[in-house]
């Protein structure tokens, strides 16, 4: 079996021992909040009865134990159950949200790299010089305010002083683009609509940048430190002593092992993106599942809590396992260590 | 070009422009807190009651500047005892085309019962609703109750037939009662249609071109009810001509500037107040003078500045009593409340409990900060009068547990209550009856044989006028008896722009008495 696969396999047995834990814990988590959920969810003017009834078909009178033997029982048919805040399917409400969450945090993502490590690069190959300071500067200052803070800026200056950019939804009401993965980029260019597709990342635009702001910074620093650590080495003096052009170097020796430690890192903040989009969705009013989980944390919605935690958690761990098979890939120490063992 | 040519030209020109104005569509676009509910059996919240009011209709609405109710799907009512029979019209067809009969109320009536959310704790003494003929329908209640007219508002007629088609999972004849489809769909009469429903994200309503009573072109043809807007966002939305209007929960600050920026105001009054309740049940306010002293020690002036938008229109009004001004009972002449720092003194002076011992529970509602201004005043105002006092912020979900049990219940505790249909007894007797305490509505626990009585009395009698009556006997013993600070009426303010008129909310002739009414949007204006 080769080194990569199973490494593979082993991530998939942990990352499902990690989802169990999980499950656990939040399940247990949810239920110690204060509140009742059945008055919650039935108004605060509903009869005791009324509550005592729907406490009982929520299984909220038996013993913790027999609950979370139902929750299990459940989520091995693949019913999460019923959420009480939007009164539908737990497992609906994800598929209705999380497509438009993914799609920021994967444009987040994209804009984060295509950013971020050239930035880097530049800042190490021009060390210590006026470029280096100013890309130190303005990565400073992406590490040092939230998202919500740069999402807030951004409004100002491009929506509202500078009015360019659309701050709400995630399409403008002129378009309908058919439904096939709930990803409107994609589902525009499945239906040939090049000017949805357009409008759609017109939108995507603020959102994205905004919540991309801190890994800018958190990639282009580390990035930077890792090459600087790099160019010290004895292979890229050689290089240098070659002859071979700056560019050259930076590319073909340089990169990739830094690349090594900052891709684990990038990794990380890409997946930290799907639960800190929170305000950045709440701000630009993205339908997104970051906005739900909050929402249903605050009515205490417990089918609700557990089944987006679980998701985040498990988009968590496959994004993981995505990192560490491309570092895996990238460096031949880890595949070596993988055989021996 | 010759004449005849230019003026043909200028002709087609003009027809062309005219065709152009005549079918541009209009779209009211505002905003509501999450999540709308659309199963009008489970609505409770403001932007629950806008999609009632717009895609259901009732057997009779509020009257327009005036108190009181007017028949809708109803022709006519007569009150005989228990019983209220309802006559329906006879030209009502609901959105899916079929024709509204007595079944159906009679089926919206006993899903509201049997699901027991929403608003069906307002038909608890209502025995049953049974359908005399298809036009006719009759129900009865438990004993002689007058406020069963009122809450008549909160009883959105559903299509029986459309909804039978669509039951769910569920246990017994009815299964689900249709629950899992009327989250996303709707079976109602209403004068808009859901063209698309995401609870989380917005409703989009049309026109309903079957509308019985017609919809007028000026209103809006399509209105997008957008949810969980941040405050920044709607002043951006607004500013770029993308919003029309705003939600109520704006802080008084983006409400300030959008008026600079020259958008309207909007409000909408009488129909809700700000109770702060003190515990009657336990010290120190187990002792009426006790409680005296602070309803005195309040700075009742201050408080409604605070809440000021601009100089002309603030989120609270002067409180006379226990009912909001304008309501059944409310004294039109009483004087405001004002704070009186020599009476409380004087009251606290008598009262069993010492100043120096007292450390008073000041509770405000995590979900409401403006709740922590009102604490941290009231808290200002006791220091005033030689009381300690703490402040708690407790969070909703705590607080209604904690309101079970009179000893768990704090000291003082704040609520915006607002009267649901409109009514005086759905106010008071779920606050002040005997029987009610334990709730969040009446966490003073109050204990009052003439109170009961004045509340028992108001719902039992049919005449309006002695009804009337009873409420401001019952508003003045309640201000005696000092249960309640009545802190200020609260007044909703909405940002609009001019490409809106909302007759209900901008003319107090044309308002009314029950919260989101105003939003009726077959009575709005859009100027494109």
């Amino acid at each position: 079996m080769s080194p990569v696969v199973r490494l593979l396999i082993k991530r998939i047995a942990t990352s499902f021992i990690v989802l169990v834990g999980v499950s656990m814990l939040i399940f247990t988590i949810a239920r110690v909040i204060p509140g009742d959920p059945a008055r919650i969810a039935l108004g605060p003017n509903a009869s005791t009865e009324a509550v005592e009834a729907l406490r009982d078909k929520l299984h909220l009178n038996d013993a913790f134990v027999v609950q979370y033997g139902y929750f299990i029982a459940d989520l091995a048919r693949g019913d999460l159950g019923q959420s009480l805040y939007s009164n539908r399917p737990v497992t609906a409400d994800i598929a209705a949200y999380l497509p438009a969450t993914l799609e920021l945090v994967f444009f987040a993502g994209t804009t984060m790299i295509l950013i971020g490590v050239p930035l880097g690069m530049l800042a190490a190959r021009y060390r210590d010089r006026p470029l280096d300071h100013a890309i130190r500067l303005f990565t400073m200052l992406g590490v040092s305010a939230p998202d919500f803070v740069w999402a807030v800026i951004l409004m100002l200056v491009f929506a509202y002083f500078l009015p360019v950019f659309p701050i709400a939804g995630r399409i403008s009401d002129s378009f309908a683009v058919p439904h096939v993965t709930g990803f409107l980029t994609i589902d525009s260019l499945i239906s040939g609509d090049l000017a949805a597709f357009g409008n759609a990342l017109w939108h995507l635009a603020l959102p994205a940048f905004a919540l991309s702001f801190a890994g800018i910074g958190q990639s282009a620093r580390l990035t930077r430190a890792n090459m600087v650590e790099t160019y010290r080495k004895p292979f890229i003096e050689m290089a240098l002593a070659f002859g071979f052009p700056q560019g050259r170097i930076a590319r073909r020796f340089a990169f990739k092992p830094s690349m090594i430690p900052s891709l684990t890192v990038i990794g990380l903040d890409l997946a930290s993106m799907l639960g800190n989009a929170f305000l950045v969705e709440q701000i630009f009013a993205w339908p997104g599942l970051s906005r739900y989980g909050v929402a249903v944390i605050l009515r205490k919605d417990l089918n609700a809590i557990v089944g987006t935690v679980l998701i985040i958690s498990a988009m968590f761990l496959i994004v993981n396992i995505v990192v560490d098979l491309l570092v895996a890939l990238i460096n031949p120490r880890i595949r070596l260590s993988q055989r021996s063992s | 070009m010759n004449m005849p040519s230019r003026l043909l030209a200028a002709s087609l020109l003009a027809s062309a422009a005219l065709v152009g104005v005549a079918s541009a569509e209009t779209t009211l676009r505002l905003d509501e807190t999450p999540i709308g509910e659309l199963d009008p059996a489970k609505a409770t919240d403001y932007a629950d009651s806008i999609l009632m009011f717009n895609v259901y209709d009732t057997l009779v609405i509020p009257k327009q500047g005036e108190a009181g109710y007017q028949p809708f799907l109803a022709e006519s009512w007569t009150q005989d005892g228990n019983s209220f029979t309802f006559k329906l019209r006879p030209d009502v067809k609901f959105q899916s085309g079929n024709a509204l009969t007595a079944d159906d109320v009679v089926f919206s009536f006993d899903r509201m019962m049997a699901i027991k959310s929403g608003f069906s704790f307002l038909f608890d003494n209502v025995e049953k609703a049974e359908a005399v003929d298809a036009s006719t329908v009759k129900f009865t209640t438990k004993f002689p109750y007058a406020p069963f007219v009122a809450a008549l508002v909160r009883l959105p007629i559903v299509d029986k037939k459309l909804v039978m088609e669509h039951l769910g999972d569920g246990e017994g004849e009815m299964k689900d009662w249709g629950q899992g489809w009327l989250n996303l769909h709707t079976a109602g009469s209403g004068a808009y249609s859901v063209v698309s429903h995401d609870p989380q994200a917005e409703t989009v309503m049309a026109k309903n071109p079957g509308y019985f009573l017609g919809v007028p072109a000026v209103a809006p043809d399509k209105v997008r009810l957008r949810y969980g807007l941040e405050a920044a966002t709607v002043r951006t939305l607004i500013s770029r001509g993308e919003h029309d209007i705003s939600s109520q929960w704006l802080p008084p600050e983006v409400l300030k500037s959008l008026s600079k920026d020259g958008f309207k105001l909007l409000t909408e009054s009488g129909t809700a107040q700000l109770y702060i309740k003190l515990n009657t049940a336990k010290p120190p306010f187990d002792d009426q003078e006790c409680r005296l002293a602070i309803v005195n020690a309040f700075d009742y002036s201050t408080g409604i500045k605070m809440v000021a938008v601009t100089d002309t229109v603030s989120q609270g009004a002067p409180s006379t009593g226990a009912i909001p001004v304008g309501g059944m009972g409310a004294d039109p002449d009483a004087p405001a409340f004002k704070q009186d720092l020599e009476a409380a003194k004087a009251h606290l002076a008598k009262c069993k409990y010492k100043p120096e011992d007292m450390n008073v529970e000041l509770s405000w509602i995590g979900e409401v900060p403006l709740e922590e201004r009102f604490a941290l005043l009231l808290q200002a105002n006791l220091n005033q009068i030689g009381v300690k006092s703490e402040i708690k912020k407790v969070p909703w979900t705590l607080f209604t547990e904690q309101v079970t049990k009179p000893e768990n219940t704090p000291n003082v505790s704040q609520v915006f209550v607002d009267t649901m249909d409109g009514d005086t007894d759905t106010l008071l007797y779920s606050m002040y009856h005997s029987s009610a305490g334990g709730t969040w509505m009446s966490p003073e626990y109050l204990k009052d044989a003439e109170v009961d009585s004045l509340l028992d009395k108001g719902r039992a009698s049919a005449s309006e006028a002695e009804r009337s009556e009873i409420y401001k006997a019952l508003d003045k013993r309640l201000i005696a008896l000092a249960p309640t600070i009545y802190a200020q009426n609260q007044r909703a303010v909405f940002a609009a722009s001019d490409k809106v008129s909302v007759p209900a909310l901008e003319d107090p002739a044309k308002a009314f008495r029950v919260a989101a009414f105003g939003f009726t949007f077959r009575l709005m204006e859009m100027h494109p």
